[in-house]
């Protein structure tokens, strides 16, 4: 059975969905964090999926512009984790709600 | 001796400047101060070689001068000026007297200034005076002539406020130098005026005069005779200023707060005379204006009678020599006004001599008082300082123009060319005769109250009356010579025109519009020694037996008095100094508030703004996130519906 | 090479100054000083060395743009002057700083030296995005140093600084992002092409934003709101560098950017000449009330620069030489004075000058160079001041006797509240006890002395600056148009040199058909010119020039006239 483009997309769509309703829904913010990267991965999956199915000269694109998400999103989570840390220390607390003080 | 480089007569007051200037800046840590004895000599050193200098050119000048460029100073578009020297008749007496004066007062001041702190400061601005005052004669050019001319305004403001630990001192040194900045500024104005008229070479002023005859040969004259009448009028408005005529002459009594041999020097001798330089260095160009000329003799004529007026008011023996100075600049300026410029420079040569006298003998009489200026408080004198008494009743003689002295001579020449200037000449004439025995009355009532009676200060200051040093008496005795003998220049009736033949070079072709009519001089001589004899009888029934009111409070005239000699005083504080305090006081009050109300009104809004934007930021992070997510499915919305394409 | 290094240099010694010591301010002011000499040195090169550019690279694209953002430096007399002071304050800075900040004086020179970078930017851009960037970039370091090392209300007045000036030029920004879409490139030349063909309205708003920039910049009335504040919270040096060269910023901007740009520049010639002398006025007239005495300086500077704008604006041929002598005698002369305030700062402990007094029996030499640097101040001849102030009045004169006038009530208003500042300083006797701080060290007396000298230097022989000035040369204009794809007839594309020129064009056009002139013609001429409107003044003052010409070789009105085409 060949692989279809839309299962993949669907299947980056359900992941991403799933990372989004995570990142809003939870307050504890490393599932925050967990959900944001989830949802980063859907669209490397989406890539990765178009890349697979479309022509091969259509295709390098969606070869190479993963491999820098992919960096990016290991920087954002480096990042956003020791951020994480830092903040927990001042507020003793994981809950993304009260994290307020950036408030105008 | 003509090879001489004209630059080094301001060149050696210069040095003494820079050098004095130097030693006053390193020693003022120290707590002695310099040793006087260097000090004294360097001050005294530089004005006496430039006067050597002087006399040397003087001695082999040309007729017709010499004139020397050193280099160029401003060069731009629409506008060349240089920087040279003119050195003729004209600026040959007036150097002649400044850098001898000059060199007799600052040896003066040796005596004077001893063993005050500032003693290598005060000898440098004499020199930097010097400097600036021997610019101002010697320049070839308007400007130059403008940069001596602030020069000298900025040394007698430094001079005037010497003594600055005293705020009244400062307070007098900036009105001086505020009002002649008044003044200052119609003759820059002047300048600009006569440079949109013929271009910035004509102020030059050989260029001036070379411009004037050919527009007189052109018969163009009437076309350019509004904006030359605005320049004239401009730079009269200068002369008023640095020469103390109505109606800026309210500093001159206040610069007397400076030390003495300051007075003599700037205050009577030589700057003040400089506005009449002006007048006569640009005879040319103010012969061509008539009513530049008449305004000039009524201010004249004005000033010298009010000052003598209220010169009668003063208790205070310096200021009676100062409004004295206004009095006999007055009578300069109506001279000029009616084209005599030789007989104005000639009253300022001798007027020089007895006057840089009068002052050195009040500031020997002061100094032996141990600084008491009020006359009232005097008398007496003449027999324990013999030699100054002399010295001042000498200079008395002849600034009221007893037969025979200085200013007999050159008070006769200027009321005699007053009398024959015009259908107007009786009037000018008669009101000049009245202020010469004005002069004669508050002149001996001066002489009476400080040498003779008895004194009437306390005991024990009576002990300590000394006569001045040798160093202060020699100058005085140096220029009482002078008040005495200095009219014999030219002396018309006994044939002697020496003093005009030297000046007739430069100011003759000023003066030959003027009708010279024949008139007896003996009987403006004999006129003139009555309204001196009558002056002194009148102050010898005064005076001369009265009791003389105990001094009491300050020195300063009351009552009607004093409505007389503040007069230009209020004029100026209700013409000047209220409007403009007013008109500053809406603007730092009124003006500057509501723009800053503006300001913070726009500001206000902004931040209002501000405010409400804010309150679209939720508090939590999380409803943050799902806002944004559904404002790009929105967005998403859009475009998909719209294809695209808006 | 210059260029580059004078502009780019002074970031990277920023750079270079984060590796010294912020706790030892010994090491980190040996460097600073050291690279200050350096910079100067290199602005006196840039001064001597005349008329220098730098080939133009190609800095960045904004899409939507026709042609590309250069970087091209350019260094005329004017901007190397601006340059100059601009060096030579920020060295002075540093080195007085020294004695009043005891700590973190690293901080203070990489501020120094980036707002040092960003006004040699300024001054030297030939092309619009780049000046404009540097013209922005200034405010930066400026307002960070005011909020870090000024006085009790510094963070106000830095804010203050930063919204009044960024706001004030943002307008200048939106623009000059439309004048790109519609010229060929950034240059200036590209600009006066492309303004041609825009309609009368577009061009008056374009004019009017770029103005606001300048105005807000110099200031002028009535938008001066932030520079009293402003001036009188930064600390002193910093403020003698804002007045003596920041300041300049604006009315560079008027001379090199306005005029020679905009050919509509014209129709605000008068208002913007009246604008300047009320600043000059109004300047005067709140100085004269101040009683802080950086404040008063403030006042002080707006006056000078209100007569230095009224100058700009008279359009006379005699303008540029004598704005920039004025402009230079004030930048070295405010900023002594600010230097000197500051220092009796130090010493008194406040900046009311009711509170202080009696410095001169205190302190002589002090009080001896402040005198000196006040009277300067005060346009005493022999001096720059004086100088600059006479050619400038000159200028003004020429339209009409009311504006010189007007100023020259000015030149009676400084003297006035000058000398009031300086009887409260150092005269009299001290108007309360105070524990004495840092006094005036050598090498602070001898930097201001050597500045007093300078200003009697340039005052006695203004050639030095005068001649140095050659705005736009062909060569600058003919790299311009190949840039822009039109080769030659530079003439042609400055429209507004040729309106600028205009006035003096016609006198000594006038002038030739006349030339064997007579009595009678005179009269006619008189007659013309009263009916084409010219008051009685102006006309007697034509018909001398006319003259005066005539009389002159025949020839020598034409050379003039080029030789006026050829400065713009």
């Amino acid at each position: 059975m060949a692989l279809e483009a839309i299962y993949v997309q669907v299947l980056a769509l359900i992941l991403f969905s799933i990372g989004l309703i995570v990142a809003i829904a939870r307050r504890n913010v490393f599932f925050v964090l967990m959900g944001v990267e989830i949802a980063l991965n859907a669209v490397n999956l989406s890539f990765v999926g178009f890349a697979k199915t479309l022509p091969a000269d259509l295709s390098v694109a969606g070869q190479i512009v993963p491999l820098f998400s992919i960096a990016i999103a290991a920087a954002e989570a480096c990042v956003g984790l020791a951020m994480v840390i830092l903040i927990f220390r001042n507020r003793e607390s994981v809950d993304a709600d009260t994290y307020s003080n950036m408030k105008g | 001796m003509t090879n001489l480089p004209l630059w080094l007569i301001p060149l050696f007051p210069l040095v003494g400047t820079v050098l004095l200037g130097a030693i006053a800046v390193i020693s003022s840590g120290s707590k002695k101060g310099p040793a006087e004895g260097i000090v004294g000599f360097l001050a005294v050193i530089f004005p006496v070689l430039a006067f050597a200098s002087v006399v040397l050119l003087a001695w082999g000048m040309p007729t017709e001068g010499l004139r020397q460029t050193l280099c160029n100073w401003i060069d731009i578009p629409l506008f060349k000026v240089d920087i040279g020297f003119l050195f003729d008749g004209l600026s040959r007496i007036m150097l002649l007297f400044v850098t001898g004066i000059g060199s007799l007062i600052a040896l003066y001041s040796i005596g004077y200034m001893h063993g005050d702190r500032g003693f290598a400061r005060f000898f440098a601005y004499i020199n930097l005076f010097l400097f600036s005052m021997i610019v101002l004669v010697l320049s070839d050019s308007l400007l130059l002539t403008f940069l001596g001319w602030e020069g000298v305004g900025l040394c007698s403001y430094l001079l005037i406020g010497f003594w600055n630990k005293d705020l009244s001192n400062c307070k007098a040194a900036n009105k001086a130098f505020i009002v002649n900045r008044v003044g200052d500024i119609g003759f820059l104005l002047g300048m600009l005026c006569l440079v949109t008229v013929g271009g910035s070479e004509i102020l030059n002023y050989d260029s001036l005069s070379a411009f004037i005859q050919m527009l007189i040969a052109g018969g163009h004259v009437e076309i350019v005779l509004p904006l030359l009448s605005l320049a004239g009028l401009l730079f009269f408005i200068g002369c008023t200023g640095k020469s103390a005529q109505i109606p800026l002459l309210t500093w001159l009594p206040d610069a007397m707060a400076g030390p003495t041999p300051v007075s003599a020097l700037i205050h009577a001798a030589t700057m003040v005379t400089s506005g009449v330089y002006l007048l006569a260095r640009m005879g040319n160009l103010f012969s061509l204006l008539p009513v530049v000329l008449l305004i000039i003799t009524l201010i004249g004529l004005a000033t010298a009678f009010w000052a003598a007026v209220a010169g009668l008011f003063q208790n205070d023996i310096k200021k009676v020599l100062a409004y004295s100075t206004i009095s006999q600049l007055g009578y300069m300026f109506m001279a000029a006004g009616v084209c005599a410029f030789d007989a104005s420079i000639f009253h300022v040569f001798t007027h020089a001599f007895f006057k840089a006298a009068l002052f050195l003998g009040a500031g020997a009489v002061i100094h032996a008082l141990a600084g008491e200026q009020d006359m009232r408080k005097m008398g007496g004198l003449l027999r324990k300082t013999p030699v100054t008494a002399c010295v001042m009743i000498f200079a008395f003689f002849a600034i009221i123009g007893f037969p025979g002295f200085a200013g007999f001579w050159s008070k006769d020449l200027i009321l005699e060319r007053l009398y024959t200037s015009g259908s107007l000449g009786p009037i000018f004439y008669g009101v000049g005769l009245l202020t010469a025995v004005i002069t004669a009355i508050y002149m001996s009532r001066l002489i009476i109250l400080t040498f003779f009676g008895s004194y009437r200060g306390s005991k024990e200051s009576e002990e300590h009356i000394h006569e001045a040093p040798a160093s202060m008496l020699l100058p005085m005795v140096v220029l009482s010579i002078g008040a005495i003998f200095a009219g014999y220049f030219w002396a018309d009736s006994l044939g002697i025109t020496m003093f005009k033949d030297s000046l007739a070079p430069v100011l003759s072709t000023a003066q030959s519009g003027v009708a010279h009519v024949h008139v007896n001089p003996i009987i403006f001589a004999g006129l003139g020694t009555l309204a001196a004899l009558l002056g002194m009888f009148i102050a010898l029934k005064v005076y001369g037996n009265a009791r003389v009111p105990a001094a009491k409070g300050s020195s300063a005239p009351e009552g009607f008095k004093a409505d007389w000699t503040f007069f230009f005083d209020t004029i100026h504080k209700f013409c000047g100094i209220i409007p403009v305090a007013v008109l500053a006081w809406i603007v730092d009050m009124v003006v500057e508030k509501i723009l800053q109300a503006a300001q913070w009104m726009v500001g206000a809004i902004a931040e209002i703004l501000g405010d409400g934007v804010a309150t679209f930021q939720v508090r939590k992070v999380r409803l943050q996130l799902a806002l944004s997510v559904a404002g790009v499915a929105i967005l998403v919305a859009v475009v998909l519906l719209t294809g695209g394409s808006i | 090479m210059l260029l580059h290094l004078l502009v780019l240099a002074p970031f990277v010694a920023a750079i270079l100054m984060v590796a010294t010591s912020k706790e030892d301010p010994k090491s980190s002011s040996r460097l600073a000083f050291l690279f200050g000499v350096a910079f100067f040195a290199m602005s006196i090169a840039l001064v001597a060395g005349g008329n220098q550019a730098t080939d133009p690279m190609e800095w960045f694209r904004i899409p939507g743009c026709k042609g590309p953002v250069y970087y091209y430096l350019y260094s005329h007399g004017l901007g190397a002057w601006m340059v100059f002071l601009s060096c030579g304050l920020s060295l002075v800075a540093l080195i007085t700083a020294r004695n009043t900040f005891e700590k973190n004086y690293r901080n203070f020179a990489i501020g120094i030296f980036s707002l040092m970078g960003a006004m040699n930017g300024t001054f030297l851009s030939a092309d619009a995005v780049l000046f404009f960037f540097f013209f922005e970039a200034m405010v930066i370091p400026a307002a960070v140093m005011i909020a870090g090392y000024g006085g009790k209300e510094r963070k106000k007045a830095a804010m203050t600084f930063a919204i009044y000036t960024l706001v004030g030029s943002a307008p200048m920004m939106v623009s000059l992002w439309y004048l790109l879409t519609v010229a060929d490139n950034s240059l200036l030349l590209s600009f006066a092409i492309a303004l041609q063909s825009l309609p009368a309205e577009t061009q008056f708003v374009i004019l009017l934003s770029f103005l606001l920039a300048f105005l807000v910049k110099t200031p002028i009335f009535p938008f001066h709101g932030w520079q009293a504040i402003t001036y009188a919270e930064a600390p002193a040096p910093l403020s003698a560098i804002l007045t003596g060269a920041m300041s300049k910023a604006g009315v560079f901007g008027f001379i090199a950017w306005i005029l020679p740009i905009f050919p509509l520049s014209m129709t605000v010639v008068n208002v913007m000449l009246w604008l300047g002398i009320a600043t000059a006025v109004y300047g005067g007239l709140l100085a004269l009330r101040a009683t802080d005495a950086k404040k008063l300086l403030a006042y002080s500077s707006m006056g000078h620069l209100g007569l230095a704008v009224a100058g700009v604006f008279s359009l006379s041929e005699a303008m540029l030489p004598a704005v920039l002598v004025l402009l230079v005698a004030h930048g070295i002369s405010a900023g002594v004075l600010f230097y000197l305030a500051g220092v009796a700062e130090r010493v008194t402990g406040t900046r009311d000058i009711t509170l202080m007094g009696g410095l001169a029996g205190k302190n002589p030499v002090f009080s001896t160079l402040f005198g000196f640097a006040a009277v300067m101040a005060l346009a005493v001849p022999g001096t720059a001041g004086f100088v600059g102030e006479f050619t400038v009045l000159l200028a003004i004169w020429d339209m009409g006797p009311l504006p010189a006038v007007v100023a020259g009530f000015c030149l009676i208003l400084s003297a006035a509240y000058m000398l009031r500042f300086v009887q409260k300083v150092i005269f009299g006797k001290p108007a309360r006890e105070y524990t004495e701080g840092k006094r005036m060290t050598a090498l602070e007396g001898s930097t201001f002395g050597i500045m007093v000298a300078l200003l009697l230097t340039f005052g006695f022989h203004p050639a030095f600056i005068t001649n140095s000035l050659h705005l736009f040369d062909e060569d600058a204009i003919e790299e311009m148009s190949k840039l822009s794809g039109q080769e030659g007839e530079p003439e042609q594309a400055l429209p507004a040199s040729d309106s600028l020129s205009g006035q003096n064009s016609e006198v000594s056009e006038s002038a030739e058909e006349h030339h064997p002139m007579t009595e009678k013609e005179i009269a006619q001429l008189d007659s013309t010119l009263a009916e084409a409107g010219f008051d009685e003044s102006e006309r007697a003052a034509l018909i001398q020039q006319m003259i005066a010409a005539d009389a002159a070789q025949n020839g020598e009105a034409a050379q003039t006239n080029a030789e006026a085409t050829e400065n713009e």
